[in-house]
């Protein structure tokens, strides 16, 4: 009996190879699908991130002093801007974001770089909706627009912030405020959870302040880290962004100052040899150059301001303006 | 008897399934048998109908990516003729080419002419940043003069500002392009023409005067591959 009953668990050869051939083919089609699904993402991913790079190009500002745009994005993003100062003459901005699908974060994309952009945001900034908005940063001349990426999510309070900062938030803001309006000025209309940025000018502050702004002493104070500013484009770029991109950011502008240094001493002694109009400024020129390149950090900052600011006066009332 | 000393030599035991009772049973047959030939003929058969399912599916399977990837070099092309678009309307605005108020007031949409000659011979350090892109991220950039016209030709350090066309980098140009129109602006010793107007006469001999004239700005990139 049982040894009749044997044969019912018996396969035979063709089946078994039918079996293990199958069994090979969904195999390769289950991991064909999901490697492509995973370059699909990936590809998304990048061109998402590129689109955001190429979106900013409208940013960039002539006589305007600030300008803001808004991104939306189809499912939920996080946006990792990342700097890199070895790359290139310039160094360059990077850009990579990971995306929300069926309930999960896709792995990070890969960076796109862009040389010429120089954006400041948290890492990752994170949401559907994002604004945009930049400041050309001068050094004297125009160097480059920084520009400024924040999520909706993240609401920004500022107290205490000093009239021409205030009116500039509340330009940006606009007269009606938008639902999605991430900027506040007046302390009764922050919501709850938002990141508190304090202004003073030396005293002390309350406890609930993320981030701590000192307009005297010219630093933002972040995460328990001090960077240095001078004008309010850097200061808005140390309010939203960490101390390392901030660093590495002000490393590549000062790159780029000193390139547009040799630009304008070229300039400079083209023109004069075309017309005899003489700027004077070509030895002041070099030596922007030199202390551009040789910035370190943030904390000297200071020396090549008062430098930048005898130029600016010298160009700004010379006979042959370069800028 | 020949196949006895066979089966013997070949020990090789094949399970055929009883299709009586649908039961196995163990049996040995000879390679040569008929039994053995048809199951070598269904193996051959069940092979090839695998091979030829495989192959279907990958010859599906690398249609879908071909497409999916013409589809992927499409979307590149498409983000860099975006970027172009973008970067022609707003090249004018970028440090390395702007006006500033050298010219008098600010003003939009100004190429400083005489800053892009120095940009020019500075061009090196902002050719080849990214891949097969300079630092505005086109493959190339060009200025046109539009009115007045000189003598259509390209700008050198010897003849500008006799020349119309400003190459900033020096490769050949190819890929499609987009342009926006500006002004360009440069300092000039004043020369007193026959045909200048009386207004005109407010400037001396040699006077350092401001020239704007009508130009276009010409970014290009090239199709990705």
């Amino acid at each position: 009996m049982i040894k009749n009953k044997k044969g019912a668990l018996e396969f035979s050869f063709t089946w078994i190879f039918a079996i293990i051939a199958g069994m090979f083919i969904l195999f390769l089609a289950i991991y064909g699908v999901a490697k492509f699904m995973n370059i699909e993402r990936a590809s998304q991913d990048a061109k998402t991130a590129m689109s955001i790079g190429v979106l900013t190009n409208p940013l960039e500002s002539s006589f305007e002093t600030t300008k803001r745009s808004m991104i939306g994005l189809p499912v939920e993003t996080r946006i990792y801007t990342g700097c890199k100062n070895l790359s290139g003459f310039f160094g360059e901005q990077t850009i990579k974001v990971s995306q929300k699908t069926y309930n999960e974060w896709s792995t990070e994309g890969v960076n796109v770089s862009f040389p010429n952009k120089y954006i400041f945001s948290e890492n990752p900034a994170e949401g559907k909706n994002f604004y945009l908005f930049s400041k050309p940063f001068e050094l004297p001349f125009k160097v480059g627009d920084l520009i400024y990426l924040t999520s909706t999510k993240d609401k920004y309070c500022f107290k205490n912030a000093p009239n021409n900062i205030k009116k500039e938030i509340e330009n940006l803001i606009g007269i009606n405020p938008s639902a999605n309006e991430n900027f506040f000025t007046k302390d009764f209309d922050c919501p709850e959870g938002s990141i508190n940025i304090c202004f003073s000018g030396g005293n002390s502050l309350g406890n609930d302040c993320d981030i701590k702004v000192n307009v005297n002493s010219g630093y933002v104070e972040k995460d328990d880290k001090k960077m240095y500013y001078e004008g309010d484009a850097l200061m808005y770029a140390a309010i939203f962004s960490n101390k390392n991109d901030y660093e590495c950011q002000l490393d590549r502008l000062m790159k780029r100052t000193g390139q547009l240094s040799d630009i304008y001493r070229d300039k400079s002694t083209f023109v004069f040899e075309k017309t005899g109009c003489y700027s004077g400024l070509d030895s002041r020129l070099v030596l922007l150059k030199n202390n551009a390149e040789n910035l370190g950090n943030s904390e000297n900052l200071n020396t090549i301001y008062s430098l930048a600011e005898d130029i600016a006066r010298e160009n700004d009332y010379g006979v042959c303006r370069l800028w | 008897m020949v196949n006895k000393s066979a089966q013997m030599k070949n020990k090789k035991i094949f399970q055929l399934p009883n299709k009586k009772n649908g039961q196995g049973m163990k049996s040995k047959i000879s390679p040569a048998s008929p039994f053995a030939k048809k199951a070598q003929m269904k193996i051959q058969q069940m092979s090839f109908m695998l091979l030829g399912v495989f192959l279907f599916f990958a010859l599906v399977g690398m249609i879908i990516i071909t497409v999916k990837f013409s589809g992927l070099k499409q979307d590149a092309t498409d983000l860099r003729d975006r970027n172009a678009m973008l970067l022609a309307s707003k090249l004018a605005n970028s440090p390395e080419f702007s006006c500033g108020e050298a010219y008098g007031n600010q003003k939009t949409d100004c190429i400083d002419e005489d800053k892009v000659m120095a940009l020019k011979e500075n061009i090196g350090k902002y050719e080849n940043v990214g891949k097969n892109t300079n630092f505005w991220g086109a493959s190339n950039i060009e200025i046109r003069r539009i009115y007045p016209k000189y003598e259509n030709k390209t700008c050198t350090s010897t003849n500008y500002p006799n020349c119309d066309t400003i190459i900033l980098i020096d490769k050949p140009i190819s890929g499609f392009d987009h342009s926006n129109f500006v002004a360009l602006c440069r300092k000039e010793k004043y020369k007193r023409y026959e045909s200048d107007s009386i207004a005109d006469a407010k400037a001396k001999k040699d006077d350092v005067i401001n020239i704007c004239e009508m130009g276009r700005v010409i970014v290009w990139y090239e199709e990705v591959k």
